[in-house]
């Protein structure tokens, strides 16, 4: 089989430009540049609109307490969740509890919290509040009245009144593994495993998400030819096979271009966040949004190899799909089969990365070796750090294997396809007529 | 050196669409490729050009297989018309004449010509889907040619087209045929193919069931048709006494009278002076290629309806 590379390229070309053009493709592309942008900054809109806002909170003793409950409650549960910031109560002392009641049915409280004690001698608690026991303000409270109990409970027993603070002090914590087997490999480092399984979770999702839309418009572009019936002239032309790889490759490059401008400004903006954070609150930039920690240069170059090389093996399949339907409302029908794969290696890995299933268990490893479900769960794999460069140029190379087999499959399938109108051919009749075609 | 098809045979499924194939077209010839709808033309087109691949049987120009042969051999109009809609004419038409590696400047500039010929050269920057059916069928044919083949095949290119379009069409076809190309289209327009055909083949049900230069096919069936005229009553009642003979159609000014051997069409004008007609017109003319196709074929030619491969089990071939 001759492939004329020119073809490919001319074919690529047009489906690039005419795409391109479209109103609904560049209607598109600046919603989600601009979608991905406020997705980004949303959580720092939402600290922003919050900075003054503070729940108001009544705080009603009928008792005698050791120590002063409202500085207790500000130095443990009311702590500000950026330095310099402001806590999410406001808390002030309620003498009459009738009037606490009113003022949370009013809404001029946000709750009332009424401190008592029981016959036995233990503080005892009632929250009042419009709230659900569930939602963040009773169940801050709660945790509130645990400190303000023990608290209560220590003074009693003798603890001394000065050393109180000392209390809520974070102890230090380090899990690391076992001994390794060879001597000087320093323990496995947990910290970066869960900040890299974080990571791998969030490229596997911008992977599933770049293959099933890319590839339906693969699919789509299939079937609008097919159905302008323009494709017996082209066919004439340029070989199912050129037509098929150009296709695939004007739509893919045409789709990443729209992932790059999407995801470019996202990724500028969560670097900017501590800036925009600092400019917008006036805080030290060290507190905002978790650096994109663990996204090292190999992971990066992983997520391309793995982007590049998964979206054409199922970018050749849904061109194939595409061309077995002769109207566009098909499309999902014949779709749904590589959807439903992508879907379990995508599930998978997310299940993987997060720690539901044992990234390191027999099946996992095989299956990321497997073409279809290799570049989620190689890509999970990598970034945990349980996969070297070795496993990922394999899984690679299988994926380039499966990408050639597949082309040529769907090449054949798709000459049967293309000539077809009218119904959907049965299974063998499609296999039978794939064979007796031109590759 | 021909384009020869050799003992073509492709089944679908149940049905035997081509059944040994066999004919061949002279370089530089205009070859008409009759049938019946169904018959197998479209098949046999689509496996000349190497779109579809025939059980057996081999497919040559110039002697060479034409699975070997560079694809801008060939210039196709389909019977299955289409171009992008959403595209502008001149720009896909680069864009087709760009995969059989034609410069774009210089498919630009062969376009435009085009376009003027078939007298709209301001469709060159407007949408497919613009234009009206007829025209986009000249857009379609340029497609076809742009990349100048050697061999022209056309899916019933007059289907459609008003007869102001059809005269610009024919004089494009006498121009290609100037510069040497072969081509061979089908049609059920069987003045067109007598008009324009050197050569024809015309199958049925995937055979062929006649095949040569136009005036010899006419003549092969042995028939001889008369062109009597007489004054006063046209009708011929005498004429049914007569053995071998056959009114196929009685006018006004003359009747036409089919007249198989071993009868000798003399004779009906003997015929004529014996039963006291006057007779104004007396002429001996092969049967017309319609009257033949009728013969072989043995029904009313009539334009194709859709057809397509997905159809080929239940209803025939295309």
């Amino acid at each position: 089989m001759r492939v004329r590379v020119a073809n490919v390229a001319t074919i690529a070309r047009r489906e690039y430009l005419v795409r391109a053009r479209t109103r609904s493709f560049k209607a598109a592309t600046i919603f989600l540049v601009v979608a991905a942008v406020l997705v980004t900054l949303a959580p720092l809109a939402v600290r922003w609109l919050d900075r003054d806002s503070t729940a108001r909170v009544g705080v009603h003793v009928s008792t005698t307490l050791a120590f002063d409950p409202i500085a207790r409650l500000d130095t443990t549960v009311n702590l500000p969740a950026t330095p310099g910031g402001r806590g999410p109560f406001t808390f002030s002392a309620v003498s009459d509890p009738t009037a606490g009641r009113d003022a949370v049915a009013k809404g001029d409280l946000s709750a009332l919290l009424d401190v008592a004690r029981d016959p036995a001698g233990d503080l005892a608690f009632t929250i009042v509040s419009k709230d659900g026991p569930t939602l963040r303000i009773p169940t801050l409270l709660r945790q509130g009245s645990s400190v303000l109990a023990t608290t209560d409970r220590l003074l009693r027993g003798g603890y001394p009144a000065d050393k109180l603070d000392a209390l809520g002090v974070p102890p230090s914590v380090a899990v690391v593994g076992p001994t390794p087997a060879t001597p000087g490999e320093p323990p496995k480092d947990f910290a970066g495993e869960i900040a890299g399984s974080l990571t791998g979770q969030a490229l596997v999702i911008f992977l599933f998400i770049a293959i099933v839309l890319y590839g339906q418009w693969v699919a789509m572009s299939v079937a609008e030819e097919k159905s302008s019936r323009v494709m017996e002239i082209v066919l004439n032309a340029a070989s199912p096979f050129e037509l098929l790889a150009g296709k695939v490759l004007g739509v893919g490059a045409l789709g990443l271009t729209q992932y790059g401008v999407a995801i470019i400004p996202a990724g500028v903006a969560i670097l900017l966040q501590d800036r925009i954070a600092s400019l917008l609150l006036g805080q030290t930039a060290a507190s905002a949004a978790p650096a994109a920690s663990g996204l090292t240069p190999a992971l990066l170059i992983a997520f391309a190899v793995l982007f590049v090389l998964g979206f054409l093996l199922y970018a050749v399949l849904y061109a194939a799909a595409g061309s077995l339907v002769s109207r566009m409302e098909d499309i999902n029908s014949v779709v749904a089969p590589m959807t439903m794969v992508g879907m379990a290696g995508y599930l998978i890995a997310v299940y993987t990365s997060s720690g539901l299933i044992p990234a390191d268990a027999g099946w996992v490893v095989v299956l990321s070796f497997v073409p279809f479900l290799s570049p989620y769960l190689m890509l999970s794999r990598f970034a945990t750090g349980l996969a070297g460069p070795m496993d990922l140029a394999l899984a690679s190379a299988l994926l380039i294997v499966a990408i050639v087999a597949c082309l040529w499959v769907a090449a054949r399938i798709y000459a049967a396809g293309v000539l077809t109108y009218g119904q959907k051919p049965s299974a063998r009749a499609l296999f039978t007529a794939a064979f007796a075609h031109r590759g | 050196m021909s384009l020869q098809i050799t003992d073509l045979r492709k089944r679908f499924g149940e049905t035997q669409a081509l059944d040994g194939i066999t004919f061949g077209v002279q370089p530089g010839q205009v070859f008409g490729f009759l049938g019946a709808n169904g018959a197998g033309k479209t098949t046999t087109m689509r496996i000349v050009l190497d779109i579809l691949r025939a059980d057996s049987g081999t497919v040559t120009w110039q002697g060479r297989p034409s699975t070997d042969l560079p694809r801008r051999t060939f210039g196709y109009l389909p019977e299955e018309r289409g171009l992008y809609p959403r595209m502008q004419v001149l720009e896909q038409l680069v864009f087709f004449a760009g995969l059989y590696g034609v410069p774009r400047k210089t498919a630009a500039a062969e376009v435009r010509g085009w376009l003027a010929r078939f007298r709209v050269p301001e469709y060159a920057d407007r949408r497919a889907e613009e234009l009206s059916k007829g025209n986009q069928q000249k857009i379609q044919f340029i497609a076809a040619v742009l990349h100048d083949p050697d061999v022209l095949i056309m899916d019933e290119p007059f289907s459609g087209l008003d007869p102001v379009n059809v005269a610009l069409l024919k004089a494009a076809f006498l121009e290609m045929r100037e510069r040497g190309k072969t081509l061979i289209f089908s049609t059920h327009q069987m003045e067109t193919v007598e008009e324009l055909c050197d050569a024809v083949a015309i199958i049925d049900a995937g055979r062929l069931v006649a095949n040569g230069a136009t005036a010899d096919v006419k003549r092969a069936s042995g028939k001889r048709v008369v062109r009597l005229g007489v004054a006063g009553d046209p009708e011929l009642p005498w004429l049914a006494d007569l053995d071998g003979v056959r009114v196929g159609r009685s006018g006004r000014d003359y009747s036409e009278i089919e007249v198989v051997p071993p009868r000798d069409p003399e004779t009906i004008l003997h015929a004529a002076i014996k039963h006291g007609e006057r007779v104004t017109r007396f002429e001996i003319a092969d049967p017309s290629l319609e009257q033949v196709f009728l013969d072989l074929v043995g029904r009313q030619a009539a334009p194709d309806e859709e057809r397509t491969l997905a159809h080929l089990p239940a209803n025939g071939r295309a």
